[in-house]
């Protein structure tokens, strides 16, 4: 297959040269057509679970604007993702706050935000919940360590469920209402393993809960770790969700199921243009140095360990070249050892899948500003200027 | 426009009005605000999520926070508000032709300028009274720098969490009593104590240190809800919580009012506290 066309089989056709006449270069295009795209096929994989977006993947105006009016619910964790909220209008019962670990003002900032779920893993941080015990609901995180998962996030937060027990008696002690169970099995998951031998310990526990008279939970989080393709590879959302849908039908009816996905959202949505800005024989390899690098939006493949596809706009021989970004360190390098077409000063680079932990994780190192985002497809109640192509 | 409107006070119990008509909704300065119109209670303003006040029940809170401080006295010449930026505290003060100047400290504009504008009945023109001196600015920082003194401070705050928060503080009180004449009276809303008894275990703390006379007492307001909300009430004159109720109906008479929740019986059987609150606080009830 030529560059081209599987380019075209990972985002919508667009004329990247004008939209880059028009907004320069670099250029972060996002298409609302695929958020709403992806929010729905994963809603219907995954029918009676409430889907909250996980802000930190991408929190970006058009996106939550978009995702609110598809119906989408929102997982925050700072006071900023709540200033974006607030800018939206977005009702906070329809919000819960996910970071394990926060300050007595952030728990201050989001109770008058209006926002009252939280989720504790541990009972220093439970106990930070004495004084506001009457108005909130707090989830219990528990740990599930997912070796398959491409991102461990049962390292740095949450509870071992052992200990589930013993922290469920000490809430209750202290007249806290836990009033479910959240998990992360961690990001990308390859298979839905995790998830369903997660889901297995938390209903359980749940159901045990209700057994006892005075702290029955009601609420049941399975995380995110949905996983969407960087390379064409992998399960169909579908397909990875039969078996979780199948548990969950299994629980009783009135345990409330939600989900926060973030990156099987926002990934697909966005695509990178970067331009190549100079071009050196160095050894055997020819070096493109790019308008855009590992500091700015390609900064997921260091924090997020992602690597994106990456596309020339032009046809020839191909030949190992390296792709380096803009600044002056020398980690700044996309790619060693890729395939291109020798390219020219001017020549586009088309980095599609680039929509979650990629501008939200940029840096301005080198006083190079963050790549700017324009949307495309916004649907006619937005606000924002509209570039309809497609 | 939204059709419904959610407060946002309790994650498993929450009330919900519907919503005929948006007003105005905005974030200020200091907090959000929004003025909408509900066919059972009128118009409704919340502030952070929370109902401050309705069109409809606003009277029991406003009578309460004002008559029984300002009858029990007896004698009250001046009169500080702190908050009440609605107006309705004002004009049930302004009520009383013995008061000579009422200065009223808010700290959010938006407020004052909203409700004359979208809830005119609750102030009923009373912005516009001679005797008062309207200060907008923040009350905490106003009792710990002022040099005028009052017979009547009444605490007309928001909830603790948002602007309001400093008003909750010994600091405040203590800088409040530093602002009262001798023998005169504070009074503070310490929200629904069923709900919020530590609102009022915390004002108790505080006032237990300051005053040689503390209590509360308290009013059922409709959309405050969760059952009766808890009003504190400080002074060092001792004999003020315990007039006679033909003192009190005397002064009523005599201050020409017309009531809708308050009067005498209610000044006085409004001290007794239903003993999970007294428990709260320590008192035998």
């Amino acid at each position: 297959m030529t560059d081209q066309a599987e380019l075209k089989l990972l985002t919508p056709q667009c004329d990247w040269q004008s939209l880059v006449h028009r907004h320069g270069s670099p250029l972060l295009v996002l298409d609302c057509d695929v958020l709403r795209r992806q929010y729905r096929q994963l809603s219907s994989a995954l029918p009676g679970v409430d889907l909250y977006f996980a802000i930190k993947a991408l929190p970006h105006d058009i996106v939550l604007a978009t995702l609110h009016r598809e119906g989408c619910n929102f997982d925050l964790a700072t006071q900023g993702e709540i200033r974006l909220l607030e800018k939206h209008s977005i009702p906070p019962k329809r919000t819960i706050h996910t970071h394990p670990i926060k300050r007595d003002v952030d728990i201050r900032a989001a109770l008058r935000y209006g926002c009252t779920t939280f989720v504790v893993d541990n009972e220093t941080e439970l106990r930070k919940f004495i004084r506001y015990r009457e108005r909130v609901g707090l989830l219990l995180r528990l740990s599930f360590p997912n070796p398959d998962a491409l991102i461990n996030l049962s390292k740095k937060f949450g509870l071992p469920a052992p200990e589930a027990q013993d922290f469920l008696a000490k809430a209750a002690e202290l007249g806290i209402h836990i009033k479910g169970i959240s998990f992360h099995v961690g990001s990308q998951c390859r298979t839905p393993d995790a998830h369903i031998r997660a889901i297995d310990e938390c209903a359980e526990l749940i159901q045990a809960s209700r057994k006892t008279r005075d702290i029955p939970m009601r609420m049941l989080d399975i995380g995110g770790g949905f996983p969407t393709s960087y390379d064409g590879a992998g399960l169909p959302i579908d397909e990875f969700c039969t078996p979780i849908r199948k548990r969950l039908e299994q629980l009783p009816e009135n345990i409330h199921v939600i989900a926060e996905p973030g990156r099987f959202i926002a990934a697909p949505s966005m695509v990178c243009i970067t331009s190549v800005i100079g071009k050196a024989k160095r050894g055997d390899r020819i070096w493109y140095y790019l308008d855009d690098g590992v500091y700015g939006s390609f900064s997921g493949q260091i924090f997020d360990h992602v690597h994106y596809p990456l596309f020339a706009l032009r046809d020839g021989p191909r030949q190992p070249c390296v792709l380096a970004g803009p600044t002056c360190d020398s980690i700044d390098v996309i790619a060693e050892d890729i395939l291109m077409p020798e390219l020219e000063l001017g020549d586009l680079i088309i980095a599609p899948m680039m929509g979650a932990y990629t501008s939200a994780t940029a840096t301005e190192f080198n006083s190079l500003p963050r790549t700017h985002i324009i949307a495309i497809n916004t649907d006619a109640h937005a606000e924002d200027s509209v570039t309809k192509i497609a | 426009m939204i059709n419904r409107y959610e407060e946002t006070l309790y994650d498993a119990y929450t009330q919900v009005f519907s919503v005929e008509d948006v007003y105005y909704e905005s974030k200020s300065e200091h907090q959000h605000i929004i003025i909408f119109h509900n066919s059972k209670f009128g118009r409704v303003m919340a502030l952070d999520g929370i109902i401050q006040t309705t069109e409809r029940d606003e009277f029991i809170y406003h009578e309460m926070l004002t008559h029984v401080p300002i009858i029990g006295h007896g004698a009250v010449d001046r009169v500080l508000i702190i908050g009440g930026g609605d107006g309705g505290m004002l004009r049930e003060a302004c009520r009383h032709s013995s008061i000579s100047r009422i200065t009223m400290v808010e700290i959010d504009r938006a407020v004052v300028d909203l409700c004359r504008e979208y809830l005119p009945t609750h102030s009923r023109g009373a912005f516009d009274d001679p005797r008062l001196n309207l200060v907008i600015s923040d009350g905490a920082e106003f009792v710990a720098t002022t040099d005028e003194r009052f017979d009547v401070i009444i605490v007309d705050s928001t909830d603790p969490i948002g602007p309001g928060e400093a008003l909750f503080t010994e600091k405040f009180y203590s800088d409040c009593k530093r602002c009262l004449y001798e023998g005169g009276v504070i009074v503070t809303q310490n929200g629904v104590a069923f709900f919020q008894i530590e609102e009022a275990k915390n004002t108790a703390d505080a006032f237990r240190n300051l005053f040689r006379d503390w209590h509360f007492y308290t009013a059922a307001v409709p959309t405050y809800v969760g059952g009766v909300m808890a009003f504190g009430w400080g002074t060092d004159n001792t004999e003020l919580r315990h007039q006679p109720l033909a003192t009190l109906e005397q002064r009523y008479q005599s201050a020409g009012l017309t009531t809708r929740y308050y009067n005498p019986s209610i000044h006085q059987g409004s001290f007794a506290l239903p003993q999970y609150l007294a428990n709260a606080i320590g008192k035998p009830g």
